[in-house]
């Protein structure tokens, strides 16, 4: 037999299977595709000339090596179906008298045909769309730059290399699979009796109650720093409950279905139930899989649109005005200084300075137990521990042009979260009154951070408060002594310009910092931009991935179910009742998973929006908008799979 | 009156591609009474599964009609032949065709569940049935867990448990060792001997021999029948063989 024979043998197959191969095909050059634009932008010259380059660099390389790992897995486990509905015709092959080399042969060529097809097609797409990725990014980092983007060469033979590993191993993988077994086994490979399922109590039982300890820890944090943690004990604990209670609790309810006589023995319900035991008992897995990829993907676009789109609000709740500039020196005359240089900078760069505030403040960190401030024994940030500000009516007054006298007893005092709503301050033990309780001191005023706990304290005057200070402050940080906080106003190339030669003036002075509004905003625009472009590129990618899992699913239980419906059909059921049956068990295995990954996001609620607040981020209205929003999105496409799966199923049994 | 008349019955076939034209029945006319025991023998391709299928209502001749109690089968509209068949018909197939992921008893309570009857008078049913066949301990097993044998008998009971007019039989005996074989078929005359009308379709002539009458089918026409009379089953066994050497050699019938 010569070569080219081989070859017509593979592309036939290829053709022939197309049912089959052609989703595969088309994944394959999807990820391909993605692979190489999340890569090609990675290394994209033009980047590194981006504020914020690097955090974003981090960002796109990380994605590309998530992209990578992700598309080996999916591609071994579509190749893994696959092969398995293959078994049959290749086991007749090979009765027909090809040998297992023969056969390997023509594997290999059919592996290289996919190879050549699908990493061709994928680079092809993948130089087309990276320029419209490219810009897309841009977009949303709201850069213009010269654009300067071309192929790259390293992307693409980088991409060439890693998916001609991948589908050679899935090769090896087969070649192994049909040298282990005999031409009996393989003929009969895709239809090995199937036993009942025995039900595993104890798993659903432990499925259930991990799911339920995951929902109630998820649901009982009260401070967002605990949830870093505990959202990550969560997030295990359902994973694990999800696959316990999809793998044996569902077997287990379907039991106890089928135990209920007058339930079980009625039309809709004795083909569903017996059916569905069988189905989830070879899909349990994979259904908790699509479960899980779905969470993830619902989890990732949410909170990533969210960040994006509330960037603002976070800068808005981190700085309360335009420009903040702390330094740690001790001279006095550096407020002077400052001063000086804001207002040479401003009317270099036409703009104008309001809101301008300068004061001088010591600062300590204390635990709040009702009245009384206490010194922090260790350094523990939770929810009791606050930030207190040490200023004096010297700077009040003369920021506010009041007249403000205080009693070396009483002090006057301004919170950020809520009020402190005692009469009296007890210090250490040392009581003062409360004079009064203000909105505002300066640029001190109500945040939405619930992260902070700040206190602003007026004492009468800079004796009391440095009694107080050496007394109680134990921790050796140095803290700053003079803050310059202003607004700008003026147009937003100018607000640019002036920020720029500030900022550069600023850094000059030793121990001096100065924090803008529009600094932070160049750095959250390059991190969250990059977080919300990777977060819709793994999140196409995982939905890929799940409608691939899906579609298979449903094929190869297709080929199943023929038989047996075919049975009932000769038996006595007609056609709308076998389309009925089909109908409740393809609802139930597709949509299972979407209603868990809805119920598992709904519990999750609580501690993402803790979690969010980890960022600065609280506009909860804006999380819930989002969350629906990529919802509807994801639910839509699903339906459209589903639509799309359930017609060839039917062909299939039909 | 007949239970079950099959007149002038004719299927062409055309195959997919091109339009040839295969006659797989030609003219095919016989009555099948109440309580009767009828074997229809022929070599393969003799149309035996065809007139099967048309008789099981699964397949609409060409031309020509089957009715069954004076029901012509051509009166019934498509999606009410599978009722008219759970309730009507029962079947036993050569390869069983029972459902892997039932339980025997499920499977057997298949057609009931299928006309909606409810568990208690599915029980009812199946006591009596299951008692005669000897499958009551296998009621719990699954198919995959019983010998062919056991199957057949499970496929039995469920053809058995709606009271059909007439059991349609595929070569039941097909997949079966002699000793299964031997058991079916006396079980068979058994229901039979009680009332219950049995058309078999098979090419052994042992299944046969247990049949009241038998019929011969060539290309697509009934070409000759047998009573028992007073046969014996050994006697009526080597009638059928004489018979069926005269099919093959091509001569006129002995008679």
């Amino acid at each position: 037999m010569n070569s080219s024979f081989y070859l017509k043998m593979a592309a036939s197959n290829l053709k022939k299977n197309g049912r089959l191969f052609a989703p595969y095909i088309l994944m394959n050059i999807g990820i391909i595709t993605m692979f190489y634009i999340m890569h090609a932008i990675s290394v994209n010259e033009g980047l590194s000339q981006m504020p914020g380059a690097q955090a974003l660099s981090f960002l796109l390389t990380f994605g590309t090596y998530v992209i990578g790992i992700f598309s080996a897995i999916f591609i071994f486990y579509t190749n893994s179906f696959l092969i398995k509905r293959r078994k049959k015709e290749i086991g007749l092959y090979n009765i027909l008298g090809m040998g297992k080399r023969h056969i390997a042969i023509m594997l290999m060529l059919e592996t290289i045909l996919i190879a050549l097809l699908c990493i061709g097609l994928g680079l092809i797409s993948g130089i087309a769309l990276s320029k419209l990725m490219f810009l897309i990014l841009l977009k949303i980092l709201g850069f213009t730059v010269a654009l300067h983007f071309s192929v790259s060469l390293s992307s693409v033979s980088l991409t060439f290399t890693f998916f001609a590993i991948v589908l050679l191993v899935t090769l090896v993988y087969n070649l192994g699979h049909i040298h282990l077994s005999n031409p009996i086994q393989l003929l009969k490979g895709s239809n090995v009796g199937e036993r009942e399922p025995k039900v595993k109590w104890i798993m659903a039982l432990l499925g259930f109650i991990t799911l339920g300890i995951g929902y109630f820890i998820a649901n009982t944090v009260e401070a967002p720093l605990q949830a870093l943690f505990t959202f990550f004990i969560a997030v295990v604990l359902v994973m694990v409950g999800t696959y316990f209670i999809f793998i044996a609790g569902s077997i287990a309810i379907l039991k106890l279905l089928k135990k209920n006589k007058q339930f079980y023995y009625t039309i809709t319900h004795f083909t569903s139930v017996s059916g569905m035991i069988y189905r989830m008992k070879q899909n349990a897995v994979g259904l908790a899989n699509i479960c899980i990829l779905s969470t993830a993907v619902l989890v990732t676009l949410s909170t990533t649109v969210s960040l994006y789109i509330g960037m603002e609000d976070m800068i808005d709740n981190r700085f309360t005005s335009d420009v903040t500039i702390s330094s740690y020196l001790q001279n006095s005359d550096i407020q002077q200084k400052v001063q000086k240089l804001a207002n040479n900078a401003a009317v270099d760069n036409n703009v104008e300075l309001i809101d301008f505030y300068q004061y001088q403040t010591l600062t300590s960190t204390f635990v709040k137990d009702g009245m009384a401030l206490k010194t922090l024994d260790y350094y523990n940030v939770d929810s009791n521990t606050v930030y207190v500000l040490y200023v004096t009516s010297k700077d009040y007054n003369q920021i506010y042009n009041a007249n403000l006298s205080l009693n070396d007893n009483e002090v006057v005092l301004v919170s950020n979260n809520d009020k402190f709503n005692y009469p009296q301050l007890l210090i250490d033990s040392v009581k003062f009154e409360v004079v009064d309780e203000l909105d505002q001191f300066a640029d001190f005023k109500k945040t939405n951070d619930p992260l902070n706990n700040e206190m602003l304290i007026i004492f009468s005057n800079e004796q009391v408060r440095n009694q107080v200070y050496s007394n109680s402050s134990k921790n050796d940080d140095v803290e700053p002594l003079s803050y310059t906080s202003f607004n700008i106003n003026g147009a937003s190339s100018d607000e640019i310009k002036f920020n720029d030669s500030l900022q550069r003036e600023i850094n000059s002075i030793s121990q001096t910092y100065m924090f803008s509004k529009q600094n932070t905003r160049t750095d959250f625009v390059s991190v969250y931009g990059g977080f919300f472009f990777l977060g819709i590129f793994l999140g196409s990618l995982f939905l890929m991935a799940t409608v691939m899992i899906i579609y298979y699913k449903q094929v190869s239980e297709g080929y199943d179910d023929k038989l047996r419906f075919e049975i009932m059909q000769k038996v006595g059921m007609s056609v709308d009742e076998i389309k009925r049956t089909i109908n409740t068990q393809i609802v139930m295995v597709f949509f299972l998973p979407l209603l868990f990954a809805m119920i598992h996001i709904t519990f999750a609620f609580k501690v993402i929006t803790q979690l969010l607040a980890l960022f600065g981020f609280s506009n909860v209205p804006l999380f819930i908008l989002c969350t629906f929003a990529t919802l509807l999105v994801f639910a839509f496409i699903y339906l459209i799979v589903y639509l799309l799966t359930a017609r060839t199923y039917y062909k299939i049994v039909k | 009156m007949s239970l079950m008349e099959i007149n002038n019955l004719k299927k062409v076939y055309t195959t997919r591609f091109g339009g040839n034209q295969v006659t797989a029945l030609s003219n095919v006319t016989f009555s099948v009474e109440k309580g009767e025991y009828l074997a229809i023998m022929g070599e393969s391709g003799s149309g035996k599964t065809t007139l099967l299928n048309i008789l099981a209502s699964l397949d609409r001749p060409t031309s020509g009609e089957v009715l069954l109690n004076n029901k012509p089968f051509s009166s019934i509209k498509d999606r009410e032949l599978s009722a008219f068949r759970r309730d009507h018909l029962g079947f036993v197939f050569q390869d069983f065709n029972l459902l892997d992921n039932f339980s025997v008893q499920d499977n057997i309570f298949l057609p009931l569940v299928l006309m909606g009857k409810n568990y208690h008078e599915m029980s009812r049913r199946l006591t009596p049935i299951a008692k005669k066949l000897e499958i009551g301990e296998l009621l719990n097993k699954f198919p995959y867990e019983i010998s062919g044998g056991q199957k057949q008998r499970a496929a039995v009971a469920r053809a058995l448990i709606t009271n059909p007019d007439i059991i349609l039989a595929d070569e039941p005996t097909g997949a079966l060792d002699s000793k299964a074989t031997d058991h079916l078929l006396s079980l068979f005359s058994e229901i039979n001997a009680e009332g219950q009308t049995v058309l078999m379709v098979t090419h052994s002539v042992k299944a046969a021999s247990h049949a009241k009458r038998v019929l011969f089918i060539k290309d697509g026409e009934v070409f000759h029948q047998i009573y028992r009379g007073g046969l014996t089953n050994e006697a009526l066994y080597q009638k059928i063989a004489d018979t069926l050497t005269v099919l093959a050699t091509g001569r006129d019938s002995v008679e």
